[in-house]
C-alpha cells in the first residue's frame, strides 16, 4: 500500500509529540525530555519528524521521526535514533525517515554512517541491511536495563548515492509549447517553456504543423536556458524523460526524436512518460508528493479530462473526457465569435468580468438525467458554443444591442460550472477527499473561484499548482521521470514512438 | 583530419553513419519511412554498439536537412542537435540532395557529361527536385537549380528549356554519402551549422471567416 506521509525538519516545539512517541516505543530506556530537547537544537544534529494526515480531521501528526549526528571536523556521521509508532509501522515510513537521514549525512559531506540497533530487533536490522549497512561490531549488554546486546552497524556512503535523488531533464512538444524542465528528485531546478502561440492567433486555433516546426526551432535555445537556470551542465544528468503522447502526432516526434537522442549521445536512461498523468506529478513540485488518492480534472486548449489518481506511477484511471470539443478550443471559437482575440480564455474571462454570468441561461452539456447514465463523468462543449453562436445571431439578426459581457460571462459560467459540478461528483462518488486541477484553463479566475467555493462546501481538498506548472511544461515530465527513477522503474526502450491517443493508464511506455 | 563524424538523414527512411575521416565504420538503415521516431534512437545507438564506440568521440555530427517530407524530416533534425548538444560536437547542416549527387557522380563519374536532376517524391503529384552540374574542384556538388518542389513535368519542361539534356537520379539520401559530404564541406570550409528544415511549403492552415457560424442559421427567410 502506497501511504502518504510529510517529512519535515523537526524543531523545539515538536519535543511534546517526540516525547510521547519516545516513551511509548522505548518504555525501558526513553531518552529523558533535556537531552531530546539537545538533540533537537544541536547545531551538529539533524532531526527530522514524519507526519500522517488524518482524512477525517484533516489534521497532521507526528507519527515518528530520526535523527543524525554529523560533526563538521569528522567524514564519519551517526544515527542518533529512529521511531515510528506501533500503529504505523510496515507502511515505509522507517525506510522514508532513515533514507532522509541517508540523504542529509551525504549532503553534510560524510563518508560513513554508523548505527547501534538492539540484537533482539530483527525489523530493523533487515531494513538497515536493505539499505546496505553492515554489522561490524557487537557491544555485549550494551541496551540497560534490559542486558541486550547492540550490533553497531556501519554504512559506506557512495552506496548510498544510489539513493540519491536523481537529477532528470524532461522534455514537453505534445501541443503548441516547447517545454525542457529540470528536478532533482521532487525539487524544481528549471522550467523553461517556448511557447508558440503567437503564431497560430491569426488561425483561431492551434496549427499542428506550424506547432511541430515551432518545437524544433525552439529545442536548442530552450535547452540553454533551462540549463543556465538550474546552473548544471548536461553531464550532470542522470536521466531523460520525454512525453510520448497524448497530443498531436507531428508535434510529439520532435520531442521524442530530440530525447532518444540526448539519451543516447549522454549514455543515459530514457523514461517515456504520460502527458497527462504529467500534469498531475506537477504536483509533486510544490508538495514533494501527489496525495492519493485524487481526482484530477485536466483542462486545456486539447484536452477536458477526469483522472481518478489511486497511485501516481501504478493507478491512475480516465472517468471521463470531452466527447467533441476541449474546454480551451470552446473558450477560443466563442471568442472568435465575439470578435475577440485569440486565445481566447483570457479575452473572455476580460470581458466577462464586466457582465453578468445569469443573464443568459447556456446549457450544460451532458448533464441531463439521461447523458448522466452513460456519460456521467464527460464533457461536451460543441452543443454551448452552437447555443452562443445562436444567441449572438438572433441578436444580431434582430439588429438588438447586446452585451458581449453578459455573453462572455454566461458562457463562461456554463462552462465553469460543469467542469466543477462533474469533477466535485466524482470526488464525492469515489469518496476522493481531493481534487488537483491542470492544464492551461486553470488560468481562468472564474474556474479557479468556483472549484475553491464547491470544493469549500463538499470538505474537498483542492489543490493547483502554480500556473507555469500548470500549462504545459517540461518541468511535470521530469518530476513524472524522476519519481519512476526514485521507484526503481526500468528505464523505456530506445523503440517507442508518439502515441497521439495514448491512455492515461500507460503512466510510462515501455 | 575530421576525427569521428556521424550523420543522421530521415529524408526516406531512417539512415546513420558512422566516419573516422574516409573510413564508413558502421552504417544502420531503417527503410521505413513512416516510423522515424520509433527508429531513430535504436539508428544512432547500434552505429556506436557496431563501431564498438561511446557518443562521446564525435568531433561532428550531420544532418540532413532535407528536402523532404515534414515529419520524418524534424525527427532527424531534432536528434542531430540533441547529438551535438549530448557530445560537444561540431553540428553540421547538409543538404540532402546535394549528399544523392555526390552518391551518383563518385560511383558513376560519366553523369558529369550532363547535368542531373536529382529529385525524390514530395506527394501531391509533386517532386523535391535540385538540378546539379557536375563536381567543383573541392569534389563539392555545384548546384545549378533548387532545391524546390514541383509537378516533374512542369519541372522537367522548364529546366530542358533552360539547361538543355539531362540525367536523372531519383534513389533517396543515405546517411553514409551524408556523411561523406559533410567531412568534405568540413575539410574544405565550407560546413555550415545551419540545420534549418527545408519544408520548401508553407504549412497547410486556413484562415478562420471573421465571425464564423456554428451549426445552421436558426432562420433563412429574412
Amino acid at each position: 500500500m502506497t501511504a502518504s506521509f510529510i517529512l519535515r525538519p523537526a524543531t523545539a516545539a515538536d519535543l511534546a509529540d517526540i516525547m510521547s512517541i519516545e516513551h511509548e516505543c522505548f518504555p525501558t530506556d526513553a531518552w529523558a525530555e533535556a537531552s531530546m530537547r539537545d538533540e533537537l537544537t544541536a547545531t551538529h544534529t539533524h532531526y527530522y519528524v514524519l507526519l500522517v494526515r488524518d482524512n477525517v480531521s484533516g489534521t497532521d501528526s507526528i507519527q515518528g521521526y530520526a535523527g543524525l549526528s554529523k560533526l563538521t571536523s569528522s567524514e564519519q556521521s551517526d544515527v542518533q535514533t529512529i521511531a515510528v509508532l506501533p500503529g504505523n509501522r510496515g507502511k515505509g515510513f522507517g525506510r522514508a525517515l532513515m533514507n532522509q537521514v541517508l540523504q542529509t549525512a551525504t549532503q553534510q559531506g560524510a563518508k560513513q554512517v554508523f548505527l547501534e540497533v538492539r540484537a533482539d530487533n530483527p525489523t530493523a536490522q533487515n531494513l538497515y541491511e536493505s539499505l546496505g549497512f553492515k554489522v561490524i561490531d557487537i557491544r555485549r549488554g550494551y541496551y540497560q536495563p534490559d542486558g541486550v546486546d547492540a550490533l553497531v552497524m556501519s554504512l559506506e556512503l557512495p552506496s548510498v548515492l544510489v539513493n540519491r535523488e536523481p537529477i532528470v531533464l524532461g522534455i514537453e512538444s505534445s501541443c503548441d509549447e516547447t517545454g525542457i524542465g529540470i528536478v532533482r528528485g521532487g525539487t524544481l531546478l528549471a522550467n523553461v517553456i517556448s511557447s508558440s502561440m503567437d503564431l497560430h492567433a491569426r488561425f483561431g486555433g492551434v496549427v499542428p504543423e506550424i506547432a511541430a516546426r515551432a518545437h524544433l526551432e525552439a529545442l536548442q535555445p530552450t535547452l540553454h536556458k533551462a540549463l543556465a537556470e538550474a546552473g548544471i551542465s548536461l553531464k550532470e544528468i542522470d536521466a531523460i524523460a520525454v512525453a510520448n503522447g497524448p497530443g498531436l502526432a507531428g508535434a510529439l516526434m520532435v520531442g521524442v526524436g530530440a530525447a532518444k537522442a540526448l539519451a543516447v549521445g549522454l549514455g543515459k536512461p530514457i523514461y517515456a512518460v504520460n502527458h497527462l498523468v504529467g500534469h498531475v506529478g506537477a504536483d509533486v513540485l510544490e508538495r514533494g508528493e501527489v496525495e492519493v488518492p485524487t481526482i484530477a480534472l485536466l483542462v486545456s486548449g486539447g484536452h477536458t479530462s477526469l483522472l481518478l489518481v489511486r497511485d501516481l506511477l501504478d493507478d491512475v484511471q480516465l472517468l471521463g473526457e470531452t466527447i467533441d470539443d476541449a474546454a480551451g478550443e470552446a473558450f477560443d471559437k466563442v471568442a472568435r465569435l465575439l470578435g475577440l482575440q485569440y486565445p481566447g480564455g483570457p479575452e473572455i474571462d476580460r470581458a466577462a468580468a464586466q457582465g453578468n454570468p445569469k443573464a443568459i441561461r447556456f446549457p450544460r452539456g451532458l448533464t441531463l438525467p439521461k447523458d448522466m447514465e452513460k456519460h456521467r463523468y464527460d464533457f461536451s462543449f460543441s452543443g454551448l458554443k452552437t447555443a452562443v453562436a445562436r444567441w449572438v445571431e438572433v441578436a444580431r439578426d434582430g439588429e438588438e444591442e447586446f452585451s458581449v459581457a453578459d455573453v462572455a460571462a454566461s458562457f463562461r459560467e456554463a462552462v465553469v460550472d460543469v467542469l466543477v459540478t462533474k469533477a466535485v461528483n466524482a470526488c464525492i462518488d469515489n469518496n476522493v477527499p481531493r481534487l488537483l486541477l491542470g492544464g492551461g484553463v486553470v488560468a481562468n479566475k472564474r474556474l479557479r473561484e468556483v472549484a475553491a467555493e464547491r470544493c469549500a462546501k463538499h470538505g474537498i481538498e483542492l489543490r493547483i499548482p502554480a500556473f507555469s506548472l500548470c500549462t504545459d511544461n517540461g518541468a511535470m515530465i521530469a518530476a513524472l521521470g524522476a519519481q519512476l527513477v526514485m521507484a526503481g522503474r526500468e528505464p523505456s526502450g530506445l523503440g517507442f514512438g508518439a502515441d497521439s491517443t495514448l491512455p492515461v493508464t500507460t503512466v510510462q511506455t515501455a | 583530419m575530421t576525427g569521428f563524424l556521424i550523420a543522421i538523414d530521415t529524408t526516406a527512411g531512417t539512415t546513420v553513419a558512422l566516419l573516422r575521416d574516409d573510413e564508413l565504420l558502421a552504417e544502420v538503415r531503417y527503410q521505413d519511412g513512416l516510423k522515424h521516431a520509433e527508429t531513430i534512437g535504436n539508428a544512432i545507438s547500434e552505429v556506436f554498439a557496431k563501431a564498438q564506440l561511446e557518443p562521446k568521440v564525435l568531433s561532428a555530427v550531420a544532418v540532413g536537412r532535407g528536402p523532404a517530407l515534414f515529419t520524418g524530416l524534424r525527427v532527424g533534425i531534432a536528434a542531430g542537435v540533441m547529438l551535438s548538444e549530448a557530445t560537444g560536437a561540431k553540428l553540421i547542416g547538409v543538404v540532402s540532395h546535394d549528399a544523392i549527387a555526390l552518391e551518383a557522380y563518385s560511383l558513376e563519374p560519366a553523369l558529369a557529361a550532363k547535368p542531373l536532376l536529382v529529385h525524390t517524391d514530395a506527394r501531391r503529384g509533386e517532386v523535391y527536385w535540385a538540378l546539379y552540374g557536375g563536381l567543383d574542384r573541392h569534389g563539392l556538388p555545384v548546384l545549378l537549380a533548387g532545391p524546390s518542389v514541383g509537378k516533374y513535368a512542369e519541372v522537367t519542361a522548364t529546366l530542358a528549356e533552360e539547361f538543355g539534356e539531362f540525367n536523372e537520379c531519383t534513389q533517396g539520401a543515405t546517411a553514409d554519402w551524408l556523411a561523406r559530404l559533410a567531412r568534405k564541406q568540413l575539410a574544405e570550409g565550407f560546413a555550415t551549422d545551419d540545420v534549418t528544415a527545408l519544408y520548401l511549403r508553407a504549412p497547410d492552415a486556413t484562415m478562420p471567416k471573421p465571425n464564423q457560424q456554428f451549426g445552421k442559421r436558426v432562420s433563412d427567410d429574412r
